[in-house]
């Protein structure tokens, strides 16, 4: 057993495919930066995780003048608030957190917007006069997460339930509306030609939001 | 039970098919819950997960009956999963003491048989002890407007209700998201590829955009 054992070794060593010290002659053919970056790309593909990017980006952009947007025939003024999570294929940075009340706005962040990277994560505020809702979003899936909802004004339990489940619904519809305008837009012609050049100049600083 | 109180955290979909699921049709409703109604472990049974659907407000209960399912325009029930977790260290720890105690009585070691039989014997008393872990996943389906909430933030417990709710009421649901709605929408794939001066995306692979 042990000789034959012995033959396989050298039989590998003669083909080349082992050194002196048994081990595999083999280079590992994929550096770490490698991987990294076809996990990024795999993430990016998934379920077209791009669009829910490129929605994240564009509303990013629409929001920072604090105007409100017309979302279902109702004037809601959009702000992201608090931790932003950027992803992107390219350069030496495939993730970067922006902390900070005023981060996600912070020409830090359009710095990197402007090398590639895309809000993958981050979270919303929505007003609608003196409501205010809160919730985090994620690119991929746009799960509503950790929300906050504007205080309660029923007192019965099962009031209570109901308009807590109206508050929930309509933060998703406030979602959904941002969704539905972005789609409008992005399968337009209008989106290449004037909303992608108009948010390379906001990213290079050259124009407000 | 999220949906009372706690953190507001849900995944949110848009049912398909049934486009309009009938609020007067009880029965309907109860029976297809019934189908997947969650039942305890069996102490004495060698199951260690048990999952199905629970009231809202008694995870206990699985009567489903029209007063505890119905609240306004929506249908509210649970998706309990209950796993009783023996731990292995303690296990390991039993069995050494065990071996220990053998080695004593009997001048030997124990045989591979002698101490798989035993290894299984204190694995079932320590599942008999352990106390189940209990989650609760609630679901709110709006019939009106067919759109559906899981509330809970683990995607691999969103695509367990995901695949009940199917089973269940052989529903069809699509993700409230760009890429998913952009498909319902008719929107051309071509229209949809990723923002070259965005994302730096070059290339799709087939079937992705």
């Amino acid at each position: 057993m042990a000789r034959r054992e012995a033959a396989r070794a050298e039989a590998r060593f003669m083909r080349g495919e082992t050194g002196v010290d048994g081990q595999s002659t083999a280079e590992e053919t994929k550096d770490a930066a490698e991987v990294e970056k076809d996990q990024a790309r795999e993430q990016l593909l998934r379920g077209r995780t791009w669009l829910g990017r490129e929605l994240l980006t564009w509303v990013l952009w629409q929001s920072e003048p604090g105007n409100p947007l017309e979302l279902d025939g109702e004037p809601v003024t959009v702000l992201f608030t608090g931790r932003t999570v950027l992803r992107g294929l390219h350069g030496e940075v495939v993730e970067l957190s922006a902390k900070g009340a005023l981060a996600p706005y912070s020409v830090q962040v359009k710095r990197a917007l402007e090398d590639g990277l895309l809000v993958h994560a981050c979270r919303l505020r929505f007003t609608v006069g003196d409501r205010s809702w809160e919730a985090g979003l994620d690119a991929e899936h746009l799960d509503v997460k950790s929300a906050k909802l504007p205080e309660l004004l029923t007192e019965e339990e099962d009031d209570r339930l109901t308009e807590r489940l109206d508050l929930a619904e309509q933060l998703s519809g406030f979602v959904d509306a941002l969704v539905g305008r972005f789609l409008a837009l992005r399968a337009s012609k209008a989106w290449g030609r004037e909303a992608v050049p108009a948010m390379r100049r906001w990213m290079e600083g050259r124009e407000a939001g | 039970m999220p949906i009372l109180r706690g953190s507001v955290t849900f995944a949110r979909f848009k049912v398909i098919s049934p486009a309009r699921a009938p609020r007067e049709k009880h029965g309907w409703f109860q029976k297809a819950l019934e189908t997947h109604a969650f039942a305890p472990i069996e102490r004495k049974g060698d199951e260690d997960r048990a999952e199905g659907f629970v009231e809202v407000e008694d995870n206990d209960a699985t009567d489903f009956s029209a007063a505890a399912i119905f609240h306004g325009p929506r249908v509210l029930f649970g998706f309990r999963v209950d796993q009783i977790k023996v731990s292995t260290g303690r296990a390991r720890e039993e069995l050494q003491k065990w071996v220990a105690s053998f080695e004593r009585e009997n001048g030997r070691k124990p045989g591979r048989a002698e101490r798989a039989e035993q290894k299984g014997a204190i694995r079932h008393q320590l599942r008999a002890r352990a106390t189940p872990t209990t989650r609760v996943h609630d679901v709110a389906w709006n019939l009106e407007t067919g759109h559906l909430q899981v509330w809970s933030g683990s995607r691999k417990a969103i695509g367990e209700v995901l695949a009940a709710l199917e089973d269940a009421f052989e529903l069809k649901l699509v993700p409230l998201i760009p890429g998913a709605l952009a498909a319902q929408q008719g929107v051309k794939d071509e229209a949809l590829s990723p923002t070259r001066e965005l994302s730096g995306l070059l290339e799709v692979p087939h079937g992705e955009a």
